[in-house]
């Protein structure tokens, strides 16, 4: 910027340098004092014994990593493209001319709000197979009990579940954003042109809120795969290690077995697949822009 | 009129920084009182819901009957329970002192975090004879006692006097075969469920599968891993008969539903909708306070040979302090003598006590249930004591509980479980 | 004619479609109120009762009576309201610099801040502790909060929000005199109330419900957020559904409290940190 004194160095600097000594101390040493300790064989008691990479290689013959790492992956594919669509059909519900649209925007927002700790266990509860509410409703009307939580095939389907209900709300509202954003000339005049709702919506809608979904797509992507708490509290990982994310085996392995070393190299290797997976997105999305 | 705003924003953010402040850096309870009065003893325990209001009743009770003490209970849920505990021991942040279950103390104890208490307790004249002898055994290490036992709690037997009455069954089941034909009857002339053994994880682990899986090896005369704990010790006869029996019972005899949680287990006996159930003695208080439920309670048959009965033991220990304080220690000895000597407050959770002068009060010989089952502690046997048990345990469980959802055969889930076991202890 | 019908029935399928949606979503909170207002012995039942037999306050009273709920409270809303006073502190100068500041090594700073949203949090806590631990603020309130200043997603919101204010508004300060300072004080923060109200919102949010780092840190009962205080709820050898709904109820009121006050900076917020992608 051409203004005269130009200090922009040292502005930059100096403002930069409260949020960085904060990210310093509670982000970027611990990070690396973690990446130290993912060396070491540690169980945080007795003194730490340096193993280099074993821990790293150890990962890859270890078939608890493997199948968490795959869960985790599932719970992604799961929950990310449905959050997507459920996000970008209430946006669209809440944006149209509904006479209940402010209604429903709070209403479909208000999951959000609530702790991880409060959905989880409300969610396990509806679905507990016995007593849940969910069953009793189906048997009321003549059905089986489902075991949402137990049977292994619905198990990951029924925590991806609660999932939609308690944060697509936000994705409605960035959906919402969007959809606002397009202006009204070009409604109008595919009005004239005569297209219908729907053609309107494919034509018009869809494509102009595509840079919204990608944001969206990253932010998901990322939550998804640090997916704990609602695993942690639905289902502990069950039936039979079935719902186990990689997350919630880096907490055992740390916390449960004082594997501090083991559960330190895990959490990295998740962290450059998070990340990698970030870079990737941002570089396809670049590309699309220019 | 805008100013005025203004101002009293500002007077706002003052008021909120003056209340949050302080409160922010206040410290704990960790400061040394440097005032006279009664010294306080903080204490972690992991004790939540019923068991919770029983302790806690015990804390108060000690309290109230104390003048120079003040114990100082914080409780933790026990799934996030040895995170913290461990945590804090690393910096040596513990209460003075804490409860841990026998088979995580001696993984704790090679680390030097808990203090060995024979001085102290001598010095306390502390009478350690009236302790029954194998929980105090079994907080040994190397010849040193570290903790003191709080309680037993053995894996037992409820069944339901009313459906056993109905389905003809007289006689307590004592071997696999009779304990089948109850359920069977249980289930064909009633049309409730056999027997109420959770199979599957939920909001708790399905654990007794693997409780039920190392009584039954130790039944047979075998344990669970080789006696140097360096092996596991089930890919043998043995381990496919105590397997077989779980899987069948599900399978072949389908007295138990498939994907039964903890939950469901222990609702269903509850609402007199299940003829036996398998649990810790922690349930018996929760199944007294059902109305219209008529259940007793046995130890755990002896299925498969002779009686031997999984069992924990909730102990209390001192962890190693920055500085350690000789009159704090008296006073959480006398805490935790106290505790003990009160078994009969402590049996009204269900647990069996360790104290033998607890047997004779009239207090604990008045309950019901309680001496149905008090002699498990004689055939009662501990997890084996080693770090990597926690792990074990955990992963087995995930094992045991797929071989029963998949009716997988028995010598293939014995040899995957073995190959497991054995990589694990090979890791720490 | 049959433009108007297909608009009808374009009509009905999406009210319908909504009313659907609103139903699912809104009946789990009626269910939580109505588990939370029986005793646990009604509660497990196999039959489907929609209202309770029996209502009843009393796993509420006990809740009160019997644990320190109210303490529990105050400690969340002294951790999130410093949360969200020094998340705004420490941010807003960044995001700032980022938005309006060519300085060198921009680009790079910015995506290293934005890779610790993508931060496994389970391998920051054992140094975190042992850190707390040197400093002397383990089990304190303080120990609490302030890892969550170091997290980037306030930067994100306001950077997006700085970088639509004009910059002729800035250059026509500069050219008065006005140093960086000023303008930032002058003209950027009060055109970026909107934004920043958004990060102190969801800041507080967050903090509120923040689960795994309280509950290590803190070791004492009277220290406990609602958070870790609530999970106690959950019993050692079975689950009282009744009770820990009336638990997770009463955690939950301020949020409901503060979203019924804040509902339009918040979504208004969120969505500006997605319009401009």
């Amino acid at each position: 910027m051409a203004i005269p004194g130009n200090h922009d160095k040292r502005d930059g600097i100096i403002f930069s340098l409260p949020f960085l000594i904060v990210y310093f101390m509670f982000m970027v040493f611990p990070l690396l004092f973690g990446l130290y300790i993912s060396f070491f064989n540690w169980d945080i008691l007795s003194p730490g014994k340096f193993v280099a990479l074993d821990n790293y290689k150890r990962l890859f013959t270890d078939e608890m990593f493997y199948s968490s790492l795959w869960h985790t992956i599932e719970f992604v594919l799961i929950t990310t493209p449905i959050l997507l669509i459920i996000g970008f059909s209430m946006a669209l519900l809440v944006t149209g001319d509904s006479p209940l649209s402010k209604i429903s925007e709070n209403v479909f927002f208000l999951p959000y709000i609530l702790s991880m700790t409060v959905i989880g266990t409300l969610w396990a509860w509806l679905m507990q197979r016995d007593y849940g509410l969910f069953n009793q409703v189906i048997r009321h009307f003549g059905g089986d009990s489902i075991g949402w939580l137990i049977n292994p095939k619905y198990a990951m389907w029924s925590v991806g579940l609660a999932t939609y209900w308690w944060t697509a709300g936000f994705n409605m509202i960035l959906f919402s954003a969007g959809i606002k954003q397009i202006s009204k000339e070009v409604y109008e005049s595919s009005k004239i042109d005569g297209a219908g709702y729907f053609q309107t919506l494919f034509k018009i809608t869809i494509p102009l809120v595509k840079p919204t979904a990608v944001l969206c797509l990253i932010l998901q992507i990322i939550a998804s795969f640090n997916v704990f708490g609602q695993v942690y509290v639905m289902t502990g990982g069950g039936p039979h290690g079935r719902t186990r994310v990689l997350t919630q085996y880096i907490y055992e392995a740390g916390f449960r077995y004082f594997k501090m070393g083991y559960s330190a190299a895990m959490a990295y290797v998740l962290f450059f697949i998070i990340l990698l997976i970030s870079v990737i997105q941002y570089a396809l999305l670049g590309k699309e822009r220019s | 009129m805008k100013t005025h705003n203004h101002k009293r924003k500002i007077i706002a953010i003052l008021l909120i920084a003056l209340i949050t402040v302080p409160a922010l850096w206040s410290a704990g309870a960790k400061e040394e009182s440097k005032q006279e009065g009664p010294i306080e003893v903080t204490f972690w325990s992991l004790f939540t819901g019923g068991d919770g209001e029983f302790f806690d009743a015990m804390v108060d009770e000690f309290n109230r009957t104390h003048t120079d003490i003040v114990a100082k209970s914080d409780t933790v849920k026990f799934d996030n329970y040895y995170t913290k505990l461990t945590t804090a021991l690393s910096a040596n942040n513990a209460p003075d002192v804490v409860v841990v279950h026998q088979s995580n103390l001696l993984g704790y104890v090679p680390r030097g975090v808990f203090l060995p208490l024979d001085d102290l307790l001598a010095r306390n004249n502390a009478p350690l004879d009236d302790f029954v002898k194998a929980p105090l055994d079994a907080v040994k290490y190397e010849g040193k006692l570290y903790a003191l036992p709080l309680d037993v709690h053995a894996l037992i037997m409820y069944y339901n006097e009313d459906l056993f009455a109905k389905a003809g069954v007289k006689e307590v089941p004592q071997t696999y075969e009779e304990l089948i034909a109850a359920a069977k009857a249980v289930q064909d002339k009633t049309g409730k469920m056999g027997m109420a053994v959770d199979n599957t994880t939920a909001t708790y682990k399905a654990y007794t599968l693997t409780r039920l899986f190392m009584s039954m090896l130790e039944q047979q005369g075998t344990s669970f891993l080789n006696a140097d704990n360096s092996k596991a010790n089930f890919n043998n006869a043995a381990g496919e008969a105590a397997l077989r029996a779980l899987v069948d019972s599900v399978h072949k005899y389908k007295v138990t539903p498939t994907g039964l949680d903890y939950d469901g287990a222990v609702n269903g006996f509850k609402l007199g909708n299940a003829g036996i159930h398998f649990n810790g003695v922690w349930a018996t208080g929760t199944f007294e306070n059902q109305p219209g439920l008529n259940f007793k309670t046995a130890g755990l048959p002896p299925l498969l040979g002779k009686p031997a009965a999984w069992s924990g033991s909730h102990t209390l220990a001192i962890p190693v302090q920055k500085k350690s304080d000789p009159a704090k220690l008296d006073a959480a000895i006398e805490f935790m003598l106290w505790m003990t000597e009160h078994g009969e407050m402590w049996a009204k959770a269900g647990h069996i006590p360790t104290r033998e002068s607890v047997y004779e009060k009239e207090a604990f010989t008045s309950m019901p249930h309680r001496k149905d089952y008090a002699d498990s502690a004689s055939f009662a046997f501990a997890a084996p004591a080693t770090p990597a048990w926690e792990e074990i345990y955990s992963t087995v469980s995930d094992l045991l509980e797929f071989a029963v959802a998949k009716n997988q055969n028995a010598r293939e889930a014995l040899a995957g479980m073995e190959a497991k076991v054995n990589s694990i202890i090979a890791s720490y | 004619m049959n433009r108007r019908n297909s608009i009808k029935t374009k009509n009905i399928i999406l009210r319908s479609l909504e009313v659907i949606l609103l139903i699912i979503w809104i009946f789990p909170l009626v269910w939580m109120v109505i588990t939370s207002i029986q005793l646990e012995s009604d509660v497990i039942s196999e039959s489907l009762r929609l209202w309770p037999e029996n209502p009843t306050f009393e796993n509420y009273q006990k809740a009160f009576r019997s644990t320190q709920i109210l303490r529990w409270m105050l400690n969340s809303v002294v951790v999130s309201i410093s949360a969200m006073v020094l998340t705004l502190i420490v941010d807003a100068p960044i995001a700032y610099a980022f938005a309006k500041i060519d300085f060198p090594g921009k680009q790079i700073l910015f995506w290293a801040v934005m890779a610790g949203m993508m931060v496994p949090f389970q391998v920051l806590i054992i140094p975190l502790y042992q850190q707390f631990n040197a400093f002397g603020i383990v089990n304190t309130l303080a120990g609490t909060m302030l890892p969550r200043l170091a997290l980037p997603v306030g930067i994100f919101i306001l950077k997006q929000f700085f970088e639509g204010i004009p910059t002729a508004l800035e250059e026509a300060a500069f050219i008065d005199g006005a140093n960086r300072y000023r303008v930032f004080g002058s003209i950027i923060l009060p055109l970026g109330k909107a934004a920043m109200a958004t990060v102190v919102i969801l800041s507080f949010i967050s903090a509120w419900n923040d689960f795994l780092w309280p509950l290590i840190i803190v070791s004492d009962t009277a220290k406990y957020t609602i958070t870790v205080g609530i999970a106690n709820f959950q019993g050692t050898h079975g689950t009282d559904y009744a009770l820990i709904m009336s638990g997770a109820l009463i955690a939950s009121i301020p949020q409901f409290i503060f979203y019924a006050f804040f509902r339009k900076r918040i979504i208004e917020g969120i969505a500006m940190s997605g319009i401009k992608g």
